[in-house]
């Protein structure tokens, strides 16, 4: 059973599915008894959709495009 | 030796037909590996573009990147991982171009923990609620989070955008870095609480 600072250093492993069996157990068996910890994961959650949305806006420049394209090999 | 010279017409014309089929082969080979590497490339400007600095010198990075890889698509090995080795490429003209190794500390403690950011704003919202944090959120625009990013010295910053913009997994992190895949868990860490440190300053500001 960890406590919430353990839960703390866990969130980011937790996130990424990098914690062992059962370290994601025991995470797992904190988050369901404390909400704190509870609203702290799903918060880093929205955080980095928000975060991968904001910079995905940003589309790729046609002209760009079009440049790499023509550095294509002509065809023989 | 000697026999080899005794070639029939017969022979040598189907020798030139193999070397012909040979090169229709590695023709069609290549076209196939360019039009692969062209459709990545969205995804790889999006690396590029929260590496560098400017628009223009992720542009420029990427230009070249796509030249340099054209040149050499043979060193390419099918089946392996061609985004990640076009960003092997575009880190090491990076590099090559000047950019220096950050001397961030990587051992120098930062005093905020993983909770820092939802704190901060549970804090100025006050007590709003479960929900009011993400409100804040989304009150930042993109240009705040961009400039966040940007804020991260870049040595951290490029294991966020390959792991999590660029979904690498943390081996392919630490090959396209030429990293240990130690160094990028650490950096990955320490990278996301300083972003997180910046977009507390940004959108308790804004609030």
């Amino acid at each position: 059973m960890c406590d919430c600072d353990g839960c703390e250093q866990m969130m980011q492993p937790y996130l990424d599915r990098a914690l062992t069996e059962e370290q994601r157990l025991e995470a797992e068996a904190h988050l369901d008894d404390c909400s704190y910890c509870r609203k702290r994961y799903r918060f880093e959650e929205t955080l980095r959709v928000y975060v991968r949305q904001a910079v995905e806006e940003e589309p790729m420049p046609p002209e760009l495009k079009e440049r790499l394209a023509a550095l294509r090999t002509p065809l023989l | 030796m000697g026999t080899a010279l005794l070639v029939s017409p017969e022979m040598s014309e189907t020798g030139s037909e193999t070397a012909a089929r040979r090169i229709a082969t590695e023709e069609r080979d290549r076209a196939r590996f360019e039009e692969d590497a062209l459709a990545l490339s969205d995804q790889v400007y999006r690396v590029a573009r929260h590496m560098v600095g400017s628009r223009e010198e992720a542009e420029d990075l990427v230009q070249e990147t796509y030249a340099r890889a054209f040149r050499s698509w043979r060193t390419f090995q099918p089946g392996t991982n061609l985004r990640a080795w076009l960003l092997r490429i575009l880190t090491n003209l990076n590099i090559d171009r000047g950019r220096k190794q950050q001397r961030t500390p990587e051992t120098q403690p930062l005093e905020e923990g993983d909770y820092f950011l939802y704190n901060r704003l549970e804090e100025s919202v006050g007590d709003g609620g479960g929900e009011a944090e993400e409100r804040v959120i989304e009150r930042l625009s993109q240009d705040d989070i961009v400039n966040a990013l940007a804020a991260v010295p870049h040595d951290f910053r490029d294991v966020i955008v390959l792991v999590d913009l660029g979904d690498f997994s943390y081996q392919d992190a630490a090959q396209i870095l030429d990293i240990p895949i130690g160094t990028v868990m650490s950096r990955l860490h320490r990278g996301r609480r300083v972003l997180k440190r910046e977009l507390a300053e940004t959108a308790t500001e804004a609030d």
